[in-house]
């Protein structure tokens, strides 16, 4: 694994940019735990004073310092997206090794309430859900209400993926030995999507942080929680434009579009790592020799990599 | 006598389809009896599309729709008492394999899981019917692997990584490690050159022996067969036509269709041209009435194309289906020395 991580940062400039642009925001909103002010508290600090070296990114008209500010912002932003990943990863993973493994009536279905999901409008949903729970609709809430949208894109693409699975002879080895169809999918097959699994959870992580600023900047959400969506609702709500206070519009914007781009970079060159056809392009000879050089197997290894799988890496642990 | 491993009594599988309303039955195992003793490598020959491998997937017990069991019995009798796989709970099969019962199935290179390393697999596969402690289980593995000239790394290899001969000597590894009492070889050596397949032959055949237990090995291939087999059935055309000893069988072969295979065989210092059947085998789905060899059959006679020809023994356990087997002549005369290699 680490070994794959260190050959993208040295052929894959795009990862690299990535990668460093996810640190640098990873970074910044882990200071928030170092916050010497609670976010909540409004008129701490002299209000809409520029960024200067006492006050880096200024302060808002409500009197926060917009440097610790935007640390919990994007702390809770980033969360948000993280959640809502994992969980419409479980469902998408679920429904989809599920519907291309056993098929038949099981897949019809599925595959159905799939294209019905994703035929849903999800923004009036939300904002419906929202005028629905009001002060009831917590982060968790929310992240699980946009789970449930946006699993159908990538439940196809596994879903598909799986079925071409079921078909190959490990599969139908697996199952003259006796193993359940449970553990077919989820340790025979899942290691085989994971890799998808993962560009895709960035780009959902994008959609679901885009859609959760829109909602606040609206003020669909419970707007004491700070996050980058929350930030720009109130410079709003404060004409943040009009009084000239713009660091208070910079900061959360700036923020959340190095986050954007930093994932969607990642996204993509990660995408470009599972199609083997473009990763040997790219990495050229280098990645042949050095996946030869650590072979494990002695005697007739042959230096072929081949597609999704990790080349190299560590030995497993025993059970 | 030897003790038998599998009774096959007049078994019947057919692969039954409906297309646009018109019902098509494929015969693809008709009407076969057979059974493989304890201790013993049982070959089935046949060209392509004769219902080898539908045979044995029955035998696996691995067949699943439009394939059906349609008539015969099948009986295994395991160390741990009698068991007819059609007949006894899901449950109980499903604890045959791989203890009792573990199949190669064909194309046994692209059976290991290319994501996954092959200790995975192996832990995957046989680590529930060994029913061993961690530690002892990996015991095993390693000393089986090295028993069968396989260094204990290559646990830590992907398939991919392995080149295509080691990945068919691991799969056959992980299909003897828990020591079954059949084994069930669906073509291991295709896909090999000569040098390879005849490592992988020798190492199935000092697995049999090490382990006393009984492999039933399907292939077109006649010459693995004469390296490997005790006993070879000849199928055509879903039907078993002859079966016998390796010798007797390559010497004196009593059906027309086992003597034109046996003449296929190319040998050294051979130059008579080679006889070729006329025609090809026939549609299972509308199979010749009578003898169904009897279109291309050189010695075929009135009584071949309506009545069917009895399996019958001609020699000592040796058994065949033709109305005029006793005239059955070899084409080509097997040398001595051809034979002790098949013995």
């Amino acid at each position: 694994m680490l070994a794959v991580v260190r050959d993208l940062i040295r052929y894959n400039k795009e990862f690299t940019i990535g990668a460093v642009l996810v640190a640098i925001i990873v970074g910044f909103s882990c200071l928030s735990f170092f916050s010497p002010v609670d976010p909540t508290l409004v008129y701490l600090v002299p209000p809409e004073r520029p960024p200067s070296t006492e006050y880096w990114f200024g302060t808002n008209s409500r009197g926060q310092d917009l440097f610790w500010q935007a640390t919990f912002a994007i702390r809770n932003t980033l969360a948000f997206g993280l959640l809502v990943a994992v969980l419409s990863r479980i469902i998408s993973l679920t429904v989809g090794l599920v519907a291309g493994y056993i098929g038949g009536w099981v897949d019809r279905v599925l595959m159905s309430i799939n294209d019905v999901v994703v035929a849903l409008p999800i923004f009036p949903i939300l904002v419906l859900v929202y005028f629905v729970l009001r002060a009831d609709l917590t982060t968790l809430k929310l992240a699980i209400v946009m789970a449930c949208f946006g699993w159908p894109f990538d439940a196809r693409l596994i879903r598909s993926i799986a079925v071409g699975l079921r078909h190959r002879e490990f599969t139908h080895h697996a199952v003259f030995a006796g193993m359940s169809a449970r553990k077919i999918m989820f340790e025979e097959h899942l290691p085989y999507v994971m890799p998808i699994v993962l560009s895709t959870a960035m780009a959902n992580m994008i959609w679901s942080i885009g859609l959760s600023v829109t909602l606040a900047v609206l003020g669909f959400t419970d707007l004491n929680i700070p996050s980058i969506g929350t930030m720009l609702y109130w410079a709003n709500n404060h004409s943040a434009m009009v009084v000239g206070t713009w660091w208070w519009i910079a900061v959360p914007v700036v923020l959340v579009v190095v986050t954007f781009v930093g994932l969607y970079l990642l996204a993509v060159s990660l995408n470009e790592y599972i199609d083997p056809r473009s990763r040997l392009r790219r990495m050229g000879g280098a990645a042949l020799v050095s996946a030869t050089s650590t072979l494990v197997a002695e005697g007739g290894a042959a230096p072929v990599p081949t597609l999704g799988a990790d080349v190299r890496g560590e030995p497993e642990g025993r059970p | 006598m030897t003790e038998n491993v599998l009774t096959v009594t007049s078994l019947k599988a057919y692969y039954r389809m409906a297309y646009f309303g018109v019902d098509r039955e494929v015969r693809a195992v008709d009407d076969v009896t057979l059974s493989v003793r304890k201790n013993e490598v049982y070959g089935i020959a046949g060209e392509s599309s004769s219902g080898k491998t539908t045979l044995i997937k029955t035998f696996a017990s691995a067949i699943r729709p439009p394939l059906k069991i349609v008539g015969g019995s099948m009986t295994y009798h395991f160390e741990n008492g009698d068991i007819d796989p059609y007949a006894a709970p899901k449950a109980k099969v499903d604890a045959l394999r791989w203890s009792h019962l573990s199949y190669i199935m064909q194309g046994s290179m692209s059976l290991l899981n290319p994501v996954r390393r092959i200790r995975r697999t192996f832990e995957d596969f046989a680590f529930r019917p060994m029913g061993l402690p961690s530690s002892e289980f990996w015991g095993r593995v390693e000393s089986h692997l090295q028993r069968l000239d396989l260094s204990p790394n290559v646990l830590s290899a992907y398939p991919h990584q392995l080149s295509g001969g080691m990945r068919q000597r691991v799969t056959i590894a992980l299909a003897t490690v828990c020591q079954p009492e059949f084994v069930i070889a669906d073509e291991p050596t295709t896909a090999l050159d000569v040098v390879v397949q005849k490592d992988v032959l020798a190492m199935i055949r000092d697995v049999q022996r090490q382990m006393g237990s009984s492999v039933v090995f399907v292939t077109h291939d006649m010459s693995v067969h004469a390296n490997i087999a005790d006993r070879i059935g000849i199928m055509y055309a879903g039907r078993l036509v002859e079966e016998g000893p390796t010798r007797t069988l390559l010497a004196a072969p009593r059906h027309p269709y086992t003597a034109h295979l046996v003449a296929s065989l190319p040998r050294i210092g051979d130059t008579t041209p080679k006889v070729a059947l006329e025609g090809r085998p026939p549609n299972l789905a509308e199979p010749p009435t009578g003898c169904r060899f009897h279109p291309r059959c050189p010695l075929a006679i009135e009584k071949c194309t309506t009545d069917v020809p009895p399996l019958e023994p001609v020699g000592l356990d040796h058994r065949s289906a033709c109305w005029r087997s006793a005239e059955v002549r070899p084409l080509t005369r097997i040398g001595h020395q051809e034979l002790e290699v098949a013995g």
